[in-house]
C-alpha cells in the first residue's frame, strides 16, 4: 500500500538532511507505528509521504497502480491524497460548520463519488464506529472521543489505501484512547488498507503490526511484544523497514486479538 | 464538488452574518448609486432630446445668431432658400413671454405654418375656438400643459408681455402633438415679429435639403460664407450641448458611486480576509484531504461572488428605487440645476442594468482576490498546526528598500497629474492623481509606524502597553488592513468636508462681492418694463442708487453650451467695484472694448489678461480686449461682462433686465414697499440680497446633501473594517493572549493592551488619512472643480470639522478595540492552551 525508496529531506539553511535514504513499506491490512524522540523528522516523514512537504530525493508510491507522489504537482498531490489517503490527526480536525455526516461525506465530495451513494456508505460508516444517529449533529456538540470517531470514519469512507494518522489518541483519556485505537485498528484491517501512526504511546506502538523508530541514523524496525511481554525486539534497520510477509497479525488490546 | 462549496459558503454565510450583510449592502450602496444616476440620467436625456425634436423638427441644418439679440437677415433666408440643395427653409422666431400677470416666463414660437407641416409636426396648432379665427388671423395657440399649468381655457383672452410690448390675442387653440411636459406657446411668426421683433429678419432657419444632398457637406460650404454673427449647426450638434451641460456633474456623481463601490469591495476584502484567517485549519484540513489548490483559491472567490450578486442585484432594485424617487422629488437633473421642471419616466434598462450587476460582482470578486491569493498559498502542514500564515512562503516579501523607491516614484508622479489639462472636459488626471495620493496613504503606513512608535518602543512602557507597541511595530497584515481601512474612509471624509467647506467660504466671501445692494429685482431674462425703469428715475423714489444690467447669451461653440453676456453699468476704471477678480486688472485706453471674463472663459477657452478676444457681438465680429478675470459661481459655462457704455457704443440696445437697488439711508421700509407694489404691478421678482444669500447656501448645502450620507457612510465602513480586522487579529492571537494571561496578566491588562493596539492603529490611520485627505480635498479643490466645473477657490480645511470627526473615529475605533477585547478574554485561557498543539 505504501513504498518509499530512498527517501532525503534537508530543511533550508539546516547542515545536516533530516534523513536521507528512508526506505519504508507498509502492506495491506499491516498497522505500523513511527516512533522517535521530538524534532527527529516523523511530522515532515509523514507531510512528505502525504505531498504536503516537497522531499529532496526518493520515490514515494501509494496503493495500487503506485504513483509517485514525489514527482507530482500540487494539484496531482492533492487528488492523489483524495483519492488514497486517510487522515486521522490528534487534534481531530472536524469542521465546526458542517454536520457530522456533512464532514464525513467530504472525501466523498473529493472523490466525486456518486451522490446517490453518500448516505448510505456515510449511515453504514457511522454504524461501524458506533455513532449510528449522529449524522445530522453539530461538531461542537460532540466529546472528543466522538469527534475522533468522526474522524475515524471520514479517513475510511471513501476506502482509501493507506490510513496516515498523527498522535490519534494523543488528546484523549487512556480508556477512549483504547477505545478509539481499536475502533481505528479493526477498520483498517477490515477495509484492508495499510496504515502507519505517528505515536509517542508506547501502548499505542506495541498495538500495531510493526514498530518503525525515526533516529537521526535512519529507520529501526521492531516487532512489538504485546503489552503481555512488556517489551520489544530491536532489529536495526538503517534503510528502513519492509513490512513482513505474510503481515503480522496485530497484538490485542487488552489480549484481543483484531483481524 | 459543486455541493461542497456550497455548504461552504452557506456555513460562512450563517456564522458570519453581520459582516456578509454589512458587505452585501455596501456593494448594494455603490451599484444603487451608480444605477440611479445612469437611470435619471438617460430618462432626463431621452427626454429632453424627444422635446427638442418636437419642438425642433429634424432638420438638415439650423442657422442660428450666435448673440441672443442677434437675428437671421431676411436677405440670407431668401438668398438660402434659393439654394438649389435646399428643399424647404422654415423660418422661426422663438421668444420669452409673460402672460398677463403672471410671473411665469414662457416660450412663444413664431412658426410659418406651411413650412412648419413639414418639418415641425409637433408645433402644428389644432383650432378650438372658431370665432377667433385662424393662425394666420393671429390666433395664439398654448400647450396643453401651458394650459392646465396657467388654468387657461381656448376661447378666452390673453395678454402677452415681453418688456413694453404687449398683445392682446385670444387663444384660439392648443397643440395636440405636442408631448406632455412641454410648457409654450405657438403663434404666426409674422404676428410674433411684428409684436416682439426682430423686425429684420428671423430668430432661427431651420433648413431641410433635397434628397441625396451631402448635409455635412452642405453645411460647411455655408459655414464659409455665413456672416460673423451667425452659425450653422446639424440637429445633433443640439443634444449634443445638452448631453455636456450636465456631463462633468454626472461624471462627478459616477466617480462618487465608483468609490462607494470601492468601500464595498474594501468591505469585502477585510470580511473574506478574516473569514480565510479564521478559517485557515479548516482549510488547510480541506487541502490535505484533498482539496486542489484551485478550488482553495476559487472557493473564496465563490463567496466573493456570493456576495456580491445578491448586493448587486439589490443595488439594482434600490437603484431603480432611488430613481423614481429623485425624479420626482428633485428633478431629472439631480439637484444639478440642469433641465429645469423635468419630471422623465424611469424605465429600468436591461443592458445598463446587467453592465451594472457585472461592476458590482466585480467589485466584490476584487476584494476577495488577495485574501483567495493567500488562501491557495497556505502552507498547508503548518495552517493545520498553527494557523493562519500571515506571511506565507509564497507571498513574496516586500523589501523595505523597493517600498520606498515605489513611495518616491508615487510622491514625484502625483505633482505632474495635477498639472496636467482635462481630457475631453474630464479631470481624469486629477482622479488618478487622488488614487494614487490614497495608494500612497496606505503604502506609508508601515513607515509612518515605525518613525512613530519605533523610538516608544524603545524607552520603559507598561506591560499593555508595551504588548500593543510592539504587536502594531511587527505590522502584521491585519493590522495594515485595519489602518489602510481608516486611511481611506478617513482620507475621503476629510477630503470632501475639506472641499465643501472650501466651496462654502468662497460661496459665501464671492456672494458678498456680488451682492453689494440690499435690494434686487429681476424678470428671468426679459426686459423689465420701461415704466418702471422710468418710475425709478422720478424724483421722490426711496433709493439712493441704482444699477443697472442686461443679461443675454453668445454661443461661442455650436457644441458647448452658450456663454452668459452681462451688460453692466460699471465704472470702467475701477471695475473690480462689482466683479470678485481673481487676477489682476487691466486698465484699458478709452476707445478699445475691453470684457471682463469669469473663471469658466478662463478654463474652457484659455483666456489671459491682456488677450484680445473676437466676440460674435450685434451680428458682428468685434474685437475686444480682455480685461480681467473674474470669479463667478452662478454661470458654470462662462460670463463675459462688458460695460453698458461700451455696449451702447457698439451699437447695441440696452434692455434692462436686472436692478441692483440702494434704498436711502433711513427709507428701508419705504423701499421695501415700493418694491413689493411694483413686483406685484409688473409680475417680477423683488428680493432682498440677505434672501438671495441664504437661497443659495441653502441650494449649496442641499446640492451637497449626498456628499454628507457618504462620507457617514464611508467611515461607518472604515470603523467596521477596523472592529472586524482587529478582532480577527485577537483571534488569531489567542494562544498568545492566553500564553500571557498564563504568566500573570489579567483580564483588565489584555483587554487594555488590545485597547491601546486598537487606539495606535486608528491613530496612524487618522493621523495619515488626514494628510491624505487634505491632500485630496487641494486636488479636488484646485484640479478637479475647475477642470470639471470651471469654478477655482482658495483651498479652507475647515479644522473644527475635522479634528472632533477623527476624535470620534479614534473613541469609536477604541470602543471596537474594547469589543474585540472582549472576545478575545471571554475564552478561557486555560481551554485556548489546552487547544494548542
Amino acid at each position: 500500500m505504501l513504498s518509499v525508496v530512498g527517501l532525503g529531506k534537508r530543511h533550508s539553511g539546516a547542515l545536516r538532511p533530516l534523513f536521507s535514504e528512508l526506505r519504508l513499506a507498509v502492506g495491506s491490512g499491516e498497522v505500523v507505528a513511527l516512533v522517535g524522540e521530538s524534532g527527529v523528522g516523523k511530522s515532515t516523514l509523514l507531510n512528505c509521504i502525504a505531498g504536503l512537504e516537497q522531499a529532496d530525493s526518493g520515490e514515494i508510491r501509494i496503493g495500487p497502480d503506485a504513483l509517485d507522489m514525489h514527482r507530482l504537482d500540487e494539484t496531482a498531490r492533492a487528488a492523489l491524497r483524495a483519492a488514497r489517503i486517510g487522515f486521522v490527526f490528534q487534534a481531530f480536525h472536524v469542521l465546526p460548520t458542517l454536520t457530522v455526516a456533512q464532514n464525513i461525506a467530504v472525501p466523498l465530495l473529493l472523490n466525486r463519488a456518486p451522490p446517490a451513494e453518500h448516505g448510505e456508505r456515510v449511515e453504514s460508516l457511522l454504524r461501524r464506529v458506533g455513532l449510528a444517529g449522529f449524522g445530522p449533529r453539530w461538531p461542537a456538540l460532540l466529546s472528543g472521543g466522538e469527534l475522533q470517531r468522526v474522524a475515524i470514519a471520514r479517513a475510511l469512507v471513501h476506502r482509501p489505501a493507506l490510513i496516515l494518522a498523527d498522535e490519534p489518541t494523543g488528546n484523549l483519556d487512556p480508556r477512549t484512547a483504547d477505545e478509539v485505537l481499536a475502533l481505528l485498528l479493526e477498520r483498517v484491517r477490515e477495509q484492508q488498507a495499510g496504515a502507519l501512526i505517528v505515536t509517542h504511546s508506547r501502548h499505542v506502538a506495541e498495538c500495531c503490526d510493526r514498530i518503525l523508530t525515526l533516529t537521526p541514523d535512519g529507520l529501526e524496525c521492531a516487532h512489538p511484544a504485546g503489552p503481555s511481554q512488556g517489551g520489544r525486539s530491536h532489529h536495526p534497520e538503517p534503510h528502513g523497514g519492509e513490512p513482513t510477509s505474510p503481515p503480522a497479525l496485530g497484538r490485542g488490546l487488552g489480549g484481543r486479538v483484531v483481524q | 464538488m459543486t455541493r461542497l462549496a456550497w455548504w461552504l459558503i452557506r456555513a460562512q454565510f450563517l456564522s458570519r452574518r453581520s459582516a456578509t450583510a454589512l458587505s452585501m449592502l455596501a456593494i448594494a450602496l455603490g451599484v444603487s448609486l451608480g444605477y440611479a444616476i445612469h437611470l435619471i440620467n438617460a430618462a432626463a436625456l431621452a427626454d429632453f432630446a424627444h422635446a427638442m425634436k418636437s419642438v425642433q423638427g429634424e432638420p438638415d441644418a439650423i442657422i442660428a445668431p450666435r448673440d441672443s439679440a442677434g437675428h437671421v437677415p431676411r436677405a440670407l433666408i431668401d438668398e438660402i432658400a434659393r439654394d438649389e440643395s435646399v428643399a424647404l427653409v422654415a423660418p422661426v422666431i422663438e421668444t420669452r413671454v409673460r402672460l398677463g400677470r403672471d410671473s411665469t416666463a414662457v416660450r412663444l414660437i413664431g412658426i410659418d405654418v406651411f413650412s412648419a407641416a413639414v418639418l415641425m409636426p409637433s408645433l402644428l396648432p389644432r383650432d378650438g375656438a372658431p370665432a377667433s379665427g385662424g393662425i394666420l388671423d393671429g390666433g395664439l395657440y398654448a400647450s396643453p400643459t401651458l394650459l392646465d399649468n396657467l388654468g387657461l381655457k381656448v376661447g378666452a383672452g390673453a395678454t402677452v408681455i415681453r418688456g413694453e410690448s404687449r398683445w392682446e390675442t385670444p387663444i384660439a387653440g392648443d397643440l395636440p402633438a405636442l408631448a406632455a411636459g412641454e410648457a409654450l406657446l405657438v403663434a404666426d411668426i409674422a404676428w410674433v415679429q411684428a409684436h416682439f421683433g426682430p423686425h429684420a429678419g428671423v430668430g432661427e432657419l431651420r433648413v431641410r435639403l433635397m434628397p441625396g444632398s451631402r448635409a455635412e457637406a452642405w453645411r460647411a460650404a455655408w459655414a464659409k460664407r455665413l456672416p460673423p454673427g451667425l452659425d450653422i449647426r446639424a440637429a445633433a450638434d443640439n443634444a449634443a450641448r445638452i448631453a455636456n451641460i450636465s456631463r462633468a456633474y454626472r461624471v462627478n456623481l459616477n466617480v462618487l458611486a465608483l468609490v462607494a463601490l470601492l468601500t464595498g469591495a474594501f468591505l469585502v476584502f477585510a470580511t473574506q480576509l478574516t473569514a480565510v484567517a479564521q478559517r485557515s485549519t479548516q482549510f488547510a484540513l480541506l487541502g490535505v484531504l484533498g482539496l486542489p489548490p484551485r478550488m482553495r483559491l476559487l472557493q473564496v472567490l465563490f463567496e466573493g461572488v456570493a456576495i456580491g450578486l445578491p448586493g448587486s442585484a439589490l443595488g439594482l432594485t434600490l437603484g431603480y428605487a432611488l430613481a423614481v424617487m429623485f425624479t420626482r422629488v428633485i428633478g431629472g437633473d439631480l439637484g444639478g440645476g440642469f433641465f429645469a421642471a423635468s419630471t422623465p419616466t424611469i424605465v429600468p434598462e436591461l443592458l445598463p442594468g446587467l453592465g451594472f450587476l457585472i461592476l458590482g460582482c466585480g467589485a466584490s470578486l476584487m476584494g476577495a482576490l488577495y485574501p483567495a491569493w493567500l488562501n491557495r498559498i497556505q502552507p498547508l502542514a503548518q495552517a493545520l498546526k498553527t494557523g493562519f500564515a500571515q506571511r506565507p512562503p509564497g507571498d513574496a516579501p516586500r523589501t523595505l528598500h523597493g517600498r520606498r523607491v515605489m513611495l518616491l516614484a508615487i510622491v514625484a508622479v502625483i505633482p505632474v497629474l495635477t498639472r496636467l489639462p482635462a481630457i475631453d472636459d474630464l479631470p481624469l488626471a486629477g482622479y488618478a492623481a487622488i488614487a494614487l495620493v490614497l495608494v500612497l496613504g496606505i503604502a506609508a503606513a508601515p513607515v509612518a509606524t515605525r518613525l512613530a512608535f519605533g523610538a516608544m518602543a524603545r524607552t520603559t512602557l507598561p506591560a499593555p502597553l508595551r504588548i500593543a507597541v510592539q504587536n502594531v511595530l511587527q505590522a502584521p497584515l491585519m493590522a495594515q488592513v485595519a489602518a489602510s481601512g481608516l486611511i481611506v474612509s478617513f482620507a475621503l471624509t476629510v477630503s470632501m468636508v475639506t472641499m465643501v467647506a472650501s466651496f462654502r467660504t468662497a460661496l459665501d466671501q464671492w456672494l458678498d462681492t456680488v451682492l453689494p445692494a440690499p435690494h434686487y429685482l429681476r424678470s428671468k431674462g426679459l426686459p423689465l418694463p420701461r415704466e418702471l425703469l422710468a418710475a425709478l428715475e422720478l424724483p421722490g423714489t426711496p433709493f439712493v442708487r441704482v444699477e443697472r444690467m442686461a443679461t443675454g447669451s453668445l454661443s461661442l461653440d455650436p457644441r458647448r453650451p452658450p456663454v452668459a453676456l452681462l451688460v453692466r453699468e460699471l465704472d470702467r476704471a475701477d471695475p473690480g467695484a462689482r466683479l470678485p477678480f481673481s487676477g489682476p486688472v487691466l486698465t484699458t485706453p478709452n476707445g478699445e472694448i475691453t470684457v471682463w471674463v469669469s473663471e469658466a472663459m478662463q478654463e474652457v477657452h484659455g483666456l489671459r489678461t491682456g488677450q484680445t478676444l473676437h466676440l460674435p457681438l450685434l451680428g458682428r465680429d468685434i474685437e475686444v480686449v480682455v480685461g480681467g478675470v473674474w470669479r463667478d459661481y452662478a454661470r458654470q459655462f462662462g460670463a463675459i461682462a462688458i460695460s453698458a457704455t461700451d455696449y451702447r457704443e457698439l451699437g447695441g440696445r440696452f434692455e434692462v433686465t436686472d436692478l441692483a437697488l440702494w434704498p436711502h439711508p433711513g427709507s428701508e421700509d419705504a423701499a421695501r414697499r415700493w418694491l413689493a407694489a411694483e413686483a406685484a404691478r409688473h409680475g417680477i421678482e423683488s428680493a432682498e440680497s440677505a434672501d438671495i444669500r441664504r437661497l443659495s447656501l441653502s441650494i449649496f448645502d442641499k446640492s451637497f446633501a449626498v456628499t454628507y450620507a457618504l462620507e457617514a457612510a464611508a467611515m461607518l465602513i472604515g470603523l467596521f473594517g477596523l472592529a472586524v480586522t482587529l478582532a480577527a487579529s485577537v483571534w488569531l492571537r489567542a494562544r498568545e493572549l492566553a500564553t500571557l494571561s498564563a504568566l500573570g496578566f489579567d483580564r483588565a491588562m489584555l483587554a487594555r493592551a488590545v485597547v491601546f493596539e486598537g487606539a495606535l492603529i486608528a491613530l496612524v490611520g487618522l493621523a495619515l488619512g488626514l494628510a491624505s485627505g487634505i491632500a485630496v480635498g487641494a486636488i479636488l479643490t484646485h484640479v478637479v472643480n475647475p477642470q470639471a466645473f470651471h469654478w477655482r477657490m482658495p483651498l479652507h480645511v475647515p479644522w473644527t470639522q475635522v479634528l472632533p470627526i477623527a476624535l470620534a473615529t479614534l473613541l469609536a475605533g477604541m470602543l471596537a478595540s474594547r469589543f474585540a477585547a472582549r472576545q478575545a478574554t471571554a475564552l478561557p485561557a486555560a481551554h485556548v492552551l489546552a487547544g494548542a498543539q
